[in-house]
């Protein structure tokens, strides 16, 4: 009886504890839906009394969000890809191996892991300008996305790698399947969510990339959202009902994939960023 | 020829084909810019030059104009409170709710794992919110701080000179502190249960059985959690454009956005490389911390 009294109280204070966190969300949320009376009211509502359902319809359409999201996708797809495409193997690699060579590539990797974009953007842009990749913003931001997350995506998939048991690759050699065959066909599927799960992690990240679009997409019609919020907050703005309704539409597919996907998140996350 | 495209399929061809791509892709795209950069910190760079590769060089003559500007100092030191406040606000309330939540009750993995959603946010939005619950005569901060009797007047958290910087710091101590959270209690589960109950029989209370078992054994990890704190801190930019923009007057700016304001909205991509170049020495000696504290694990 104590036992189960103590793990409801816990689990009270815990709730309080992340309804504490997860506040500005709510604010988010409930700022979207007030008139622009009520939302400089004081004292603030905390429940809007004349939820404005409309807004979202409205700023879908005054600020073009369909073209901004549209090209947030087009980046986070892009910069996914590459990065799967390229870091699957290489992870397989230095999961499969341990020798000096590994260690040295694993440390290199560590180390670019760690270049903050906003300081990388100076070379990068003079550089992409000179060979004129700046011609297809897009592209140059995917190219420049994919060099910042591959490291990362990289020690969680070599994570998963590390924990498929090498006795079933070595099977499939005996069995007569080349290194191609066997790592396609059993190392691959068994390392499937692992790899998923990154991916999604990754994906995350490229859909909300602010620095490189910023200083590489000058064209309004190939920005991604998150450079479209940016510019819709001026520094005296006063349309916070509006901007809030921008951040739910942004957001809410994110945060619904998290909640969705949240065990195995943090597992995949945990697993590669200690290890 | 036939035995190369054997040992592609299968032998060591394969490997070294697999690292080969990501490892050159890697070195065009962060190793030569890196390098670039430090070329650029050298040289004269303006609108002009800006597409040749054969600017003049300065020597040391953007390290000393930077030096010599007087907001390089103030924005060096705003860049170290930045750090350390933040680091300090993340780690201890991350540790604080790992340990609750390390009490292990039934929803707590789950009502943890809720907590990461700050950090899979996009920063830019993180960083809306935050510039609205900050605001001065509206914000829901400021009247939660007046209704509770902490303040009487409205702090001007994005606009007085003396709290635009903490304006950014409570939002990236919101930001990071889930993070820290998760990986502290990854390190926690580690330890050995036998040990407290050891202690427990020995008749050790909690608090010294947090001195003398939780803290040493988690050694490692807060290194690493450290260690990694000082990485994202100094990687933050959008809550910087978000919240402050680095104003007023500089008061709120630090190093990683200002390298960007002065190439991209000043463009001095000189002294902007050469502000970047400073600050990636610093962040690749954290990194090596960082790797150093976790090579155990990762070498596996």
């Amino acid at each position: 009886m104590s036992e189960m009294m103590r793990n409801r109280l816990m689990l009270a204070a815990a709730i309080f504890l992340a309804a504490i966190y997860l506040f500005p969300l709510y604010w988010m949320y409930i700022t979207a839906l007030k008139t622009g009376s009520a939302m400089f009211a004081t004292p603030p509502q905390f429940w809007p009394s004349d939820p404005q359902w409309q807004i979202y319809g409205e700023v879908w359409q005054s600020r073009n969000m369909g073209r901004y999201l549209f090209n947030s996708l087009v980046i986070a797809f892009g910069a996914v890809s590459l990065i799967c495409v390229l870091g699957v193997g290489c992870a397989y690699v230095l999961a499969r191996y341990r020798n000096v060579w590994v260690d040295i590539g694993l440390f290199l990797i560590l180390m670019l892991q760690v270049l903050p974009a906003s300081l990388m953007i100076t070379p990068i842009f003079v550089g992409f300008s000179q060979i004129g990749l700046l011609a297809s913003p897009r592209f140059a931001v995917i190219l420049a996305i994919a060099a910042k997350s591959m490291p990362f995506f990289v020690v969680l998939v070599r994570a998963t790698f590390m924990s498929v048991p090498q006795e079933l690759e070595e099977a499939a050699l005996v069995d007569g399947n080349s290194r191609v065959g066997a790592f396609w066909h059993i190392v691959l599927p068994l390392a499937r969510n692992g790899i998923l799960v990154s991916a999604i992690l990754i994906f995350m990240q490229a859909f909300g990339e602010f620095v490189y679009s910023k200083s590489i997409i000058q064209a309004v019609e190939l920005q991604p959202a998150s450079v479209g919020l940016n510019s819709f907050m001026g520094p005296n703005t006063n349309e916070w009902n509006n901007i809030m309704a921008y951040a739910t539409m942004y957001v809410t597919p994110i945060l619904a994939i998290f909640v969705l996907l949240q065990r195995r998140i943090v597992s995949g996350l945990t697993s590669g960023a200690l290890k | 020829m036939k035995r190369f495209f054997s040992s592609i399929t299968d032998g060591k061809g394969f490997d070294i084909l697999l690292v080969a791509f990501p490892l050159g892709y890697l070195f065009l795209m962060s190793g030569l810019p890196l390098l670039y950069n430090v070329l650029m910190s050298f040289q004269e760079v303006d609108m002009f030059s800006l597409g040749t590769f054969w600017r003049p060089f300065v020597g040391l003559k953007n390290y000393r104009d930077l030096f010599a500007q007087p907001e390089t100092l103030p924005i060096l030191y705003n860049t170290g409170i930045f750090v350390v406040a933040s680091i300090a606000g993340q780690f201890l309330l991350g540790f604080g709710l790992a340990l609750f939540f390390w009490t292990n009750f039934p929803g707590a993995s789950w009502l943890r794992g809720l907590f990461l959603v700050s950090w899979v946010m996009p920063g830019l939005v993180v960083g809306a919110i935050w510039n609205w619950i900050l605001s001065g005569d509206f914000g829901v901060l400021n009247f939660l701080l007046r209704e509770t009797g902490i303040i009487d007047g409205n702090i001007f958290w994005r606009s007085d000179p003396d709290f635009s910087l903490w304006a950014v710091i409570i939002a990236n101590i919101w930001l990071g502190m889930a993070f820290n959270m998760i990986l502290l209690s990854v390190g926690l589960s580690a330890i050995p249960k036998d040990l407290y109950e050891a202690a427990e029989l020995d008749g050790a209370n909690a608090f010294q059985r947090f001195w003398t078992i939780t803290l040493p054994m988690m050694r490692s990890s807060i290194g690493a959690i450290i260690s990694l704190g000082l990485i994202f801190t100094l990687q933050q930019f959008d809550l910087f454009a978000a919240i402050t923009s680095g104003g007023p007057n500089n008061s709120s700016n630090v190093t990683q956005y200002w390298a960007w304001d002065l190439s991209f909205r000043q463009y001095d991509f000189a002294k902007g490389a050469t502000i970047s170049v400073i600050m990636i020495v610093f962040v690749m000696f954290a990194s090596v911390v960082y790797v150093r504290s976790t090579r155990h694990e990762v070498r596996g």
